[in-house]
């Protein structure tokens, strides 16, 4: 009796484990896979001048940007919106921050232990890129990094081109849910004086 | 979760025992209850972040008002009366917490007041209870609240977090209820040029808070922290962020903290010129020369309030004394404008560093203003004069690498470089220090340091400090731009700098503001201004050494007479550039006024302070302040206010709500905001795979041990 009750205890731990390993995986490998096919449907965009490109028939969203930190060797996929289902695939932009290309305060988001895990390498000074889906590419340079609490994570509007990246912290808990994020700003980079440093990147 | 499991295996019995299979079960049972619920519910029990934000989201409840509406916090409504008495205020600000709210209230409001302002009464009214506030040491003052507010007591707190900003707490406000605090304090009235002046800030502004996230990373296990009600988490340069940056409510909130106001002008001579510069304010005429002043009706706390008055030619006083008895000793506060200054043949030439700020809380109007300035200031240097001019954010840019010449090509190229300047990043002013402060004595001609910003920081401690240190033979003039600006760290870094401030609050002033300046730029000063007493007695004066006096400015001491007045008077002498300058006042007219006291032990505190810039212990500067604050009832960085009704009114069962209320954005700043809250930026992937792994582990201990016991 109490051996065969082992044994289905046995099998139910077996199963259950299983199962959640292969979905935490899962989830990690989604956000890489799910950015190689975004690649191919940003292209497509900037073939088309901007077309947005919908990089699977049942997507409800699309590329609006491309991101890279070529010191930490990132390069990224944005897509538009801020859902679970948006975030899983890649960074989102948020709907209610200025449109990528406009001057204004653009803001994206990502899953701390996916796409936007590089955030908590980003230093100040750091350049990142953002190419457009007109194909022009704008340069920022990091200006501050920083946590706040998300209920209260009210980011000023601007009148400049300004671009925050935003994911969930502390980076190394377990827990999902954190009330708390980090912020990572950046202003557009003034080509005249620090040309001479983004010639060597 | 993951503790419990570890603990339920290592501590199972028997394998045969049934219990432990039920209790293996019950935990995988539990485990997948937890995923069905979507992992976000999976919350670690001991997670120190979690219990962090656990205290922070109490105040973030929602409860329904009476129209339907909800109302999260209790409101505040304020009462400020200002009572001017020649070169003395005495302010009482009424502060009433409004609880519309079904809970029981704890309301914590970060406010600021004037700084250098004696804060010395507290008094909280309950209905027709007037319970008086005591003055004790902070910590202990902080128990007394925090062992009230446990045992469902009112309470309020007052406490100092900068010597301009300051907190209330006001604990178990019953639902329905309305608790009011009335606080005062004594400030001297500022002279420049002619012009009498009192500022009263009503807003403050949000600070960029620079450093790097504090925690304790040794016994609390990487803990964050958040002291206070803040926006901002503690950081290594502003380990006290959490305190001074209240929530921020938006342009589309409604307006909170309306403010009525009203001032008692008794200025002892005939008036020329009596205006508010930034409200609307009616004025008539009370007995005896008194001008009253009040709002038209209620004001939005978004600006500083700001009355300037003049007299009327030829009556301007030169001179002014006023006294206070306590005790057996006699306090003075001595106002005396000195003769004009030689004017030289021709300005001396200087050399000019124009400090820019374009961080992004300069947006706005306030980026106008201060380019408007530091282009009517280029224009003004002379063909002698050197200069250069840095900008700074989050980095600071020089704009020559070297001082140049003021030449037309020069100044040409800098008016365009300030034309083409935007407000955007953080405010690194450490940063623009180190670019212009190099400790040098002697730069072969007077170096003239101009600074424009608002001040809108909170490591003021640290910036000082770098002044006080590396300052050399520079002048630091600080110029505050904005709506708000941080006027105590404005008005600290000129004294340190020895310098002087001026402040423009509106594009009209900026003309004759900068002229002003100008003037104290192009006129020497007058240095090594000592006091005595003409008997030899020795004088405890502040501010001691008392600082440059620039064209306009008058002079203003504090003095302690151990043992009263005697027959004797005050000798004043200084220098003025190769000239000696000498008064004598006689102390037999002394015009007795009260709050003089309070006001020499409020310039000894800061004096104190101010040695920590120097390198004095922080321990033998507590013990100091406490002395002297608990002397004359004072609220210090050390010590606080705090009144406590006798009996509980909140049953200890019922809970409360501790709220943080909302201060307005400053006028004319950018409020116009994205919430990027929303985003769930985190996936359980991480818990799914840790839990999965801890599961298989289990199965295969269990297979392990029925091969063991078959």
């Amino acid at each position: 009796m109490t051996s065969r009750l082992l044994r289905i205890t046995t099998f139910v731990l077996l199963a259950a484990g299983s199962f959640l390993l292969a979905d935490g995986c899962w989830i990690r490998t989604k956000a890489v896979l799910a950015q190689i096919l975004l690649q191919h449907a940003w292209q497509e965009s900037l073939d088309n001048k901007g077309k947005e490109v919908k990089p699977w028939p049942w997507a409800d969203t699309w590329p609006v940007a491309r991101l890279r930190v070529s010191r930490l060797g990132v390069d990224l996929i944005v897509l538009e919106g801020e859902s679970g289902e948006v975030l899983a695939f890649g960074p989102g932009h948020l709907p209610g921050s200025s449109d990528i290309g406009d001057s204004g305060h653009v803001v994206l988001a990502g899953h701390r232990d996916t796409s936007f895990r590089f955030l908590q390498y980003l230093k100040n000074d750091d350049l990142v890129t953002v190419q457009r889906a007109d194909g022009v590419t704008e340069r920022y340079r990091i200006t501050a990094t920083g946590i706040y609490e998300a209920e209260r994570l009210y980011l000023p509007q601007k009148k400049h081109a300004f671009l925050s990246m935003i994911t969930c912290y502390p980076f190394d808990t377990v827990q999902p849910g954190t009330s708390l994020r980090y912020m990572v700003s950046a202003a557009p980079s003034a080509a005249a004086v620090n040309s001479v440093a983004e010639e060597r990147l | 979760m993951t503790e419990k499991k570890k603990n339920g295996g290592s501590a199972a019995p028997d394998p045969g025992n049934v219990l432990f299979v039920v209790y293996v079960g019950f935990v995988i049972c539990v485990i997948l209850l937890g995923m069905a619920v979507d992992g976000y519910s999976g919350e670690l029990p001991d997670s120190p972040v979690q219990q962090d934000s656990k205290k922070i989201r109490q105040g973030e409840l929602l409860y329904a008002g009476d129209d339907g509406k909800l109302i999260r916090a209790p409101q505040l409504s304020q009462e400020v009366e200002i009572y001017i008495s020649a070169m003395t205020a005495r302010t009482m600000v009424r502060q009433r917490f409004i609880n519309n709210t079904r809970s029981w209230q704890e309301a914590v409001y970060v406010f600021p007041l004037p700084d250098e302002s004696a804060v010395d009464q507290l008094l909280m009214r309950i209905g027709e209870r007037v319970i008086v506030g005591d003055i004790k040491e902070k910590e202990e003052a902080k128990k007394i609240y925090e062992t009230a507010k446990k045992e469902g007591k009112k309470a309020s707190l007052l406490s100092q977090e900068r010597p301009n900003i300051f907190t209330m707490a006001v604990s178990n406000i019953g639902p329905g209820e309305e608790i009011e605090i009335e606080i005062e304090f004594q400030q001297v009235v500022r002279l420049d040029s002619g012009v009498f002046s009192l500022r009263f800030p009503m807003v403050a502004g949000p600070r960029y808070i620079p450093g790097a996230a504090l925690s304790n990373s040794g016994e609390d296990g990487g803990k964050l922290q958040f002291s206070g009600s803040g926006w901002a988490v503690d950081t290594d340069r502003v380990p006290d962020a959490s305190r001074i940056t209240p929530p921020v409510a938006l342009k589309d909130e409604p307006e909170r903290n309306p403010i009525r106001l009203m001032v008692e002008l008794a200025a002892g001579f005939p008036l020329a010129r009596v205006e508010s510069l930034y409200h609307g304010i009616t004025v008539s005429d009370g007995v005896d020369g008194v001008k009253l002043l009040h709002f038209d009706g209620v004001v939005k706390a978004d600006r500083d309030f700001v009355l300037e008055w003049e007299a009327a030619e030829l009556t301007e006083p030169r001179a002014a004394l006023f006294g206070e008895e306590q005790g057996d000793d006699s306090y003075l506060l001595l106002m005396l404008s000195p003769p004009a200054q030689p004017v030289t043949e021709e300005a001396l030439p200087r050399d000019m560093v124009f400090v820019l700020d374009t961080s992004g809380s300069m947006a706005g109007p306030s980026i106008g203003q201060a380019r408007e300035a530091l282009i009517l200031a280029i224009s003004r240097l002379g063909r002698r004069d050197r200069f250069n001019v840095i900008e700074f954010n989050s980095n600071a840019v020089k704009l020559f690498d070297h001082s140049v010449a003021a030449d037309a090509e020069n100044k040409e190229r800098a008016v365009d470089f300030v034309r083409s300047l935007e407000a955007q990043g953080g405010t690194e002013i450490a940063r623009a220090l180190d670019l212009v402060l190099d400790g040098r004595e002697d730069h072969g001609r007077i170096r003239q340091i101009m600074f424009l910003t608002d001040g809108s920081v909170g490591n003021e401690e640290e910036l000082l400090k770098m002044i006080s240190s590396r300052l050399g033979g520079s002048r630091l003039f600080t110029v505050g731009i904005g709506s708000a600006p941080n006027a105590y760290f404005m008005s600290r870094a000129a004294a340190m700098g020895r310098g002087s401030y001026t402040y423009i609050g509106h594009s009209r002033e900026v003309q004759q503001k900068m002229r002003e300046l100008f003037r104290k730029l192009e006129h020497p000063a007058i240095t090594d201004i000592v006091v005595k007493s003409s008997s030899g007695r020795k004088l405890e004066y502040y501010p001691g050494p008392v600082p440059d006096l620039y064209a306009g400015e008058p002079l203003l001491v504090s003095l302690k007479l151990p043992g009263g007045v005697a027959e004797e008077g005050l000798e004043i002498s200084g220098r003025m550039g190769m000239q000696l300058w000498q008064e004598k006042l006689s102390l037999q007219q002394l015009a007795g006024r009260p709050g003089v006291a309070s006001l020499w032990a409020r310039k000894k505190i800061r004096s104190i302070m101010d040695s920590s810039a120097q390198g004095v212990a922080e321990e033998s500067i507590r013990r100091q302040v406490v002395s002297i604050a608990l002397e004359h009832h004072l609220v210090s960085k050390y010590t606080s206010l705090v009144a406590v009704e006798e009996k509980p009114s909140r049953p200890v069962q019922e809970k409360y709500v501790s709220s943080a209320l909302k201060n307005n954005l400053p006028h004319g700043w950018q409020a116009d905001a994205i919430f990027g809250g929303t985003a769930r930026t985190a996936t359980p992937a991480h818990l799914r795979i840790i839990t999965g792994l801890l599961l298989l582990l289990a199965a295969f201990f269990l297979c392990f041990r029925k091969r063991l016991f078959r």
